[in-house]
């Protein structure tokens, strides 16, 4: 399972666990894959669309709102109020004063004595602060507003992903869930998936930005210099270089510290289930143990991730910071001798920098810093993206798994009134070499029950699997009257099939929850019938609320045998044509067991009913008993023919009775 | 799904801030007083001590950045008078700070050009060494957090793993290393010892703790603890020393009127308290919430993995997946409460501190328009009042802030604090048990107040095998549980040799006695390792043994790999029969004095029962096994008979004994099972 992490995985029916990262499991980076990584998570944001665009006008809008008040709030600030210099004529219009305030001739904005009063300094002053608070009063809610509307968008775009990835999990086949751990899905739908709420940003507009503020910030600094815009360019190759060699290197981290991570989740998931287990095993030290190393390895995997992005940072920012200081040393010696700006005499009369001054200076080195340091950020947001991609990777891995019990393309309608079901020559095998069912035949008919009997491990269980469609057999076929399963609609065959499991699995919720649980609206009537036929009236009467009893995570109020005949009642309720009872009284007693198969024997009598069962008494009153030995039917027939056969079964029957007897001889000893 | 509980009102209000819990059922009053607040902030103080060194070694890295730090706006300045614009040191209108005068003697003199070059040289060693100047003005930092979404949980880990510091070069690695290192330290010491906490919780809560609240608390809660320390002493301490040596410098160089922006500065201290402090609660509060609906969509979706079996068979999916997006909705929302109400604190605090700006504003603007100071001194002025202001700002803002980091820390000590096996260790040890156990009149309830078991006495010897027989739900798995303290009676004792169970050391006595578990549970590595589990020392001829008893061979020697099978989710590769005589065997490895087998055979065949039986009775002669049975085969085997009903002992003996009572209890329960027969 986490061999192939990310990437896709063999066919192979059987997917070990290992916890070492291969770096050839690494998925390759190449423009075509993200371009493809980029289109699965299109549809997940496809219903957003409306929002993003509403929301990126709203940025758009504010932005360029902002940075026009930036302007003229720079300038009024700066040389009006501070300085004193007068107004432009629209400064004065917006700050609603008279024309004294304006500057007799605009052209000469030099002229330092027309100036303002001290008195209209402290009008514009207080104007240009009305103007700020107005401001604020409206962007910072108007901004607030949006930041909240941008989480939710991307919290509803992730929101789709996780339940696309829960629903795909859901419908994965019991083979794949055999190999994989909870925790890791656990991890790949919270963490895993989360990357895509980066995905626009950080791949798309963040880069396309980067580069136009990279270009803009470089032809400034050509026209200052274009050596020097030369010289940034050269630095950044070795840059480069380094980020590229680099890259599988991180890829790699990234790819560990999911791993480890979800390893942890796992570990954790694993050990919290089976507390009991450890505690009466004494195993808490070791089980600490185990957790401690997990826990170190993700930690150590985060770190070195994360140090490696840092490393990487650093060595691209010193570079870039040399590379300033340099130019700074020189740009301050041509300061001083008052050199000229490269295309400065073109321009001359726009701005005043045809030389070297301290005006050019800071402005030079404002826009070389901004580019350099843009670059920089650019490199360490590949680095990020490489750790975006592989978490991708791993949720779209999960997306992309092929479910391999799916429906036809044309299903046949699902046959009624249901008249038999037949296993004919099924093969099945969970690991190639050690098949679980070798050729079964078998036939049911309505209104019988049939009662399959064998070791365990002989295949009872996985038979009655293939019944539901939750494996498809090797070879040969299950079919209801005569339809093969795999023409019809999965939906259609578990709706009309209940099954009381043998493993007693209780959801949070309520008794009645519980019992309706796989009955759509299934009313309270309905669930206190099934209840009474499962022999579960009784007690649940004696919960401390009833049918409203709220039952824990694993049914923990319930005893075992209680929580059998809940999961019985869940069966009963749906009342469907077929009834699959896996061991349906192994846990009671023999007296509600009796109880139970009679209620079943007066209720079934139109279904076609199967129990798996080693108990004699439940065994006698089927109509047709199958013995099933290494995956194939030895024997088959009603308990008088079976006895009169004096074959397997018979030796069974000695058994069970050959137990008993010798219990009485110990008695006696 | 929101409901208010203490008999508020439902209105808009309670809406909002949601339910405290989601389907937690053991966790259940989250509310926490400011004092509790405060007490759950020193005691994630109290976790600084095991991380002493790296604490201080961080404390001093960052000094070694902060110091030289102080030198760069001066050198900016020198730049700027002394170099471009030529000026000579002895022209500047302001003093420069005391630890500035030897950079000035040593520059004194020098052309302008050569200035520049020794200027360019020390900031070409502060750049290589604390990463001075690289971006920005001054520092960018170094910062190495990964992308993550708009939740909490994939937010842990930049949270846990969280080094952004604000030198760079090689010390910046370095400090990024060891902060990184002092977050994790932190984090995972909580997380490791919530976990060891919950893994000994006592056996009659178990069902009611969930595993995805338990994965969202080790996991993600313990997240927020390395920040609710640094967030307390580190980041206050060097806000406040910002602060400190601005005014400092404000009282040394512009003396004239820094006394007024020292005062209005620190105003903003006790304003941003008032205006945060009567929220705190509200925000843990909303934070809580918020915490509680990760749990419950962590439960949601660990519960429909987990037992995928039972949701597909039983058709399921679909309304497992509304559950979920419901849930995860829920938790998005929650989520996007605790911003909107942190937002708006912030925006009110972010007002408030704006006005303060705006006064200094005009004081400033009023001295320049009258001609008191030169516009070049309102940049200064600002930068000052920031400077100190920050400070202020951090620390009256502190109690707030802190706030979102108790809600997860009382969730985490809420588990850490709660009762514990190990609240039952420490008592005398037992080393070996030689007679028996005696239950004496036992009574036990559930937690919930339903009775269980009623005036049970019981005497249980060694070298006896004993049946404990009765209809399901009658108490028999509470009675066994009673044996190695999984359960403690609520009245009577249960003595081991003379000795009450509740004055042992709990391990020592759990360490004699096996305990196979009706249902069966097996971790997800190699029938090896799921053995060991049990006992970690065991040999290979040990394994062998404790699996052919149990009868595993015939299967495990079918698998490729044997004995180092690794075992599906559950074992779910295994068939419930094979996987329960796993169970057995790996209760009978452990070779302890008293065996309880709970229900061993319900999922076998009667001929593998026969087997098994027959290879427990060779080892049963020196040991109390206990088994709790519905079988008659398997209880007719006992020495011993209890039958049990309605948690109360109604008769006890032998089988034959049993049977020869007219009307007894037993003999009506075998007639049963026998007239079907």
């Amino acid at each position: 399972m986490v061999s192939c992490a990310a990437g896709p995985c063999s066919n192979d029916k059987k997917i070990m666990s290992t916890t070492e990262v291969d770096l050839s499991d690494i998925p390759p980076v190449s423009l075509r894959r993200v371009w493809q990584l980029t289109l699965k998570a299109w549809p997940f944001m496809r219903p957003l669309v409306k929002h993003l665009l509403i929301l990126g006008g709203f940025i758009l809008f504010m932005t360029l709102v902002l940075a026009g008040v930036a302007l003229v709030g720079t300038d009024l600030f700066n040389n009006k109020i501070l300085v004193g210099d007068k107004l432009q004529p629209l400064q004065a219009v917006v700050l609603f004063v008279d024309d004294s305030y304006v500057g007799s001739d605009i052209e000469d904005n030099v002229n330092l004595k027309d100036t303002l009063t001290a008195e209209q300094r402290g009008v514009v002053r207080d104007r240009f602060m009305i103007w700020i608070v107005m401001l604020c009063l409206l962007f910072i809610p108007m901004g607030a507003a949006l930041i909240y509307y941008n989480i939710w968008i991307w919290q509803m775009i992730n929101q789709n992903l996780r339940v696309a990835m829960m629903t795909k999990a859901e419908h994965l086949s019991l083979n794949f869930h055999a190999q994989s751990r909870v925790g890791d899905a656990i991890f790949r739908i919270y963490k895993d998936s989360s990357t895509i709420t980066s995905l626009v940003q950080e791949a798309i507009i963040g880069p396309v930005t980067g580069i136009y503020f990279i270009l803009v910030g470089l032809a400034f600094v050509a026209f200052f210099d274009p050596r020097v815009a030369v010289a940034v360019i050269f630095i950044f190759i070795p840059m480069i270089f380094l980020t590229a060699w680099l890259t599988p290197l991180i890829r790699y981290r990234a790819l560990e510290n999911r791993v480890a991570n979800s390893d942890l989740t796992s570990r954790l998931q694993e050990t919290m289930k089976a507390l009991r287990v450890v505690k009466a095993n004494q195993g808490e030290r070791r089980i600490l143990d185990r957790f401690h190393a997990d826990s170190q390895r993700a930690l150590d995997a985060a770190l070195f991730l994360r140090l490696m992005i840092v490393v990487l940072n650093v060595v691209v920012a010193t570079s870039a910071a040399v590379l300033l200081l340099v130019t700074e040393y020189l740009v301050v010696g041509w300061v001083l001798e008052e050199r000229e700006t490269f295309m400065g005499a073109a321009v001359v009369t726009i701005i005043g920098y045809a030389i070297w001054n301290m005006g050019a200076f800071q402005d030079f080195r404002g826009r070389l810093t901004s580019s350099t340091y843009t670059a920089g950020s650019l490199i360490t947001r590949w680095a990020l993206l490489q750790d975006l991609f592989i978490g991708l990777e791993r949720a779209f891995y999960l997306l992309d798994l092929k479910a391999d019990i799916v429906d036809p393309e044309y299903p046949l309608g699902f046959p009624t009134p249901i008249k038999s079901v037949e296993w004919r020559d099924a093969y099945y095998a969970y690991q190639q070499e050690q098949p679980v069912l070798a050729g079964v035949n078998l036939r049911a008919e309505v209104g019988s029950i049939t009662a399959i009997i064998g070791s365990s491990g002989a295949g009872k269980s996985t038979l009655m699997s293939l019944l539901l469609r939750l494996y498809d057999p090797d070879d040969g076929q299950i079919s209801i009257n005569n339809t093969d399963l795999r023409d019809l609609r999965i939906e259609d065959i578990r709706s009309n099939t209940a099954i009381a499991l043998q493993k007693n699995v209780l959801f949070a919720g309520t008794v009645a929850d519980n019992i309706g649980y796989a009955t759509k609206n299934a009313s309270r009537k309905e669930i206190e019938e099934a209840a009474r036929i499962a022999c579960a009236d009784q007690f649940i009467a004696e919960l401390e609320s009833g049918y409203d009893t709220e039952l824990g995570e694993r049914g923990g109020k319930l005893s075992t045998g209680q929580r059998q005949r809940v999961s019985l009642a869940r069966a009963i309720v749906r009342n469907t044509p077929i009834l699959i009872l896996d061991e349906p009284t192994a846990s009671l007693d023999a007296e509600t067991e009796l109880a139970v198969m009679r209620n079943l024997g007066e209720w079934g009598t139109d279904k076609i009913v199967f129990l798996i069962t080693h108990r004699l008494p439940t065994i006698r009153n089927a109509d047709q008993i199958v013995f099933l030995e290494h995956g194939k039917v030895i024997e088959a027939g009603s308990h008088e023919n079976l006895v009169e056969n004096d074959g397997r079964y018979s030796k069974f029957l000695a058994a069970s009775q050959v137990s008993a007897l010798s219990l009485v001889s110990h008695d006696y000893e | 799904m929101i409901m208010s509980e203490n008999g508020f009102e439902e209105g808009v209000v309670d809406k909002f801030i949601g339910e405290h819990h989601h389907d937690d059922r053991i966790d259940v009053e989250t509310e926490i007083s400011s004092r509790e607040s405060f007490v759950l902030l020193v005691r994630c103080l109290k976790l600084l001590y095991a991380v002493r060194w790296l604490f201080t070694a961080k404390f001093l890295l960052r000094l070694c950045a902060f110091l030289p730090g102080l030198l760069l706006p001066w050198l900016a300045k020198i730049v700027i008078d002394n170099v471009l614009l030529q000026k000579s040191f002895s022209e500047n209108e302001n003093p420069y700070p005391p630890f500035m005068h030897p950079i000035i003697n040593f520059l004194d003199g020098m052309t302008p050009l050569e200035i520049m070059f020794t200027i360019t040289a020390g900031y070409f060693i502060g750049l290589i060494f604390i990463g001075a100047r690289t971006g920005g003005e001054l520092y960018v930092g170094t910062y190495g957090n990964t992308l993550t979404g708009q939740d909490e949980a994939s937010a842990a880990e930049n949270k846990i793993s969280n080094g952004h510091t604000e030198s760079g070069g090689i010390l910046g690695v370095i400090e990024y290393w060891v902060t990184v290192r002092l977050s994790q330290r932190l984090a995972d010491n909580v997380r490791t010892r919530l976990f060891a906490r919950l893994t000994r919780l006592p056996m009659a809560v178990l069902s009611e703790k969930r595993t995805g609240d338990s994965i969202y608390r080790v996991l993600y809660d313990t997240s927020n603890i390395p920040l609710a320390v640094t967030d307390s002493t580190f980041h206050i301490f060097y806000a406040l020393l910002g602060s400190f040596i601005s005014m400092y410098l404000i009282g040394y160089s512009y003396s004239v009127s820094a006394e007024e922006i020292v005062w209005i500065a620190w105003s903003v201290l006790p304003l941003v308290f008032i205006l945060t402090f009567p929220a705190a609660k509200l925000m843990r509060r909303i934070n809580q919430t918020k915490r509680s609906a990760g749990s419950a969509t962590t439960n949601a979706m660990e519960e429909t993995v987990d037992n995928i079996d039972a949701v597909q068979s039983l058709g399921g999916m679909q309304q497992e997946t509304e559950k979920f997006a419901m849930r995860s909705l829920e938790s998005y929302f929650r989520e996007r409460v605790s911003l909107l109400v942190g937002g708006a604190l912030f925006i009110g605090a972010a007002i408030a501190v704006l006005s303060v700006c705006g006064i200094v504003f005009v004081m400033v603007t009023n001295s320049i328009i009258k001609g008191d100071m030169s516009a070049g001194d309102f940049g200064v002025i600002f930068i000052i009042f920031w400077g100190i202001a920050g400070g202020a700002i951090e620390l009256g803002g502190f109690w707030l802030a802190v706030q979102n980091k108790m809600a997860p820390a009382r969730r985490i000590f809420f588990f850490i604090d709660y009762e514990s096996d190990d609240d039952h260790s420490g008592g005398d040890q037992l080393e070996t048990i030689a007679r028996g156990v005696e239950v004496y009149h036992v009574d036990y309830d559930y937690p919930d107040g339903r009775r269980a078991l009623t005036d049970i006495t019981l005497d249980l010897p060694v070298g006896q095998t004993v049946a404990l027989v009765g209809p399901s739900g009658a108490g028999k798995t509470s009675l066994a549980y009673l044996l190695p303290g999984f359960l403690k009676p609520t009245h009577g004792h249960v003595r081991i040799d003379g000795k009450d169970v509740s004055d042992l050391d709990i391990d020592s006595v759990r360490s004699h006695i096996a305990y196979v578990f009706q249902e069966h549970l097996l971790l997800a590595e190699s029938i090896r390792d799921n053995l060991r589990l049990a006992k970690p020392q065991a040999t290979d001829e040990e394994i062998e043994a404790a699996l052919t008893m149990a009868g595993c061979m015939s299967f495990i020697d079918e698998m490729p790999d044997g004995i180092d099978t690794v075992l599906g989710r559950s074992g779910s590769t295994l068939s419930v029969g094979q996987q329960q005589r796993l169970c057995i065997a790996r209760g009978l490895i452990r070779d302890a004095k008293i065996l309880i087998l709970d229900e061993p055979t319900a999922a076998l065949d009667p001929e593998s029962e026969n087997l098994l039986f027959e290879s427990l009775e060779q080892i049963a002669r020196d040991r109390l096994l206990i088994v709790v049975a519905h079988r008659l085969s398997t209880i007719q085997r006992a020495d011993k008979i209890v039958f049990l009903e309605d948690g109360r002992i109604r008769e006890q003996g032998t089988h034959t004994e049993l049977m020869n009572t007219a009307d007894g209890h037993y003999r009506r329960y075998v007639g049963i099972i026998e007239s079907d027969d």
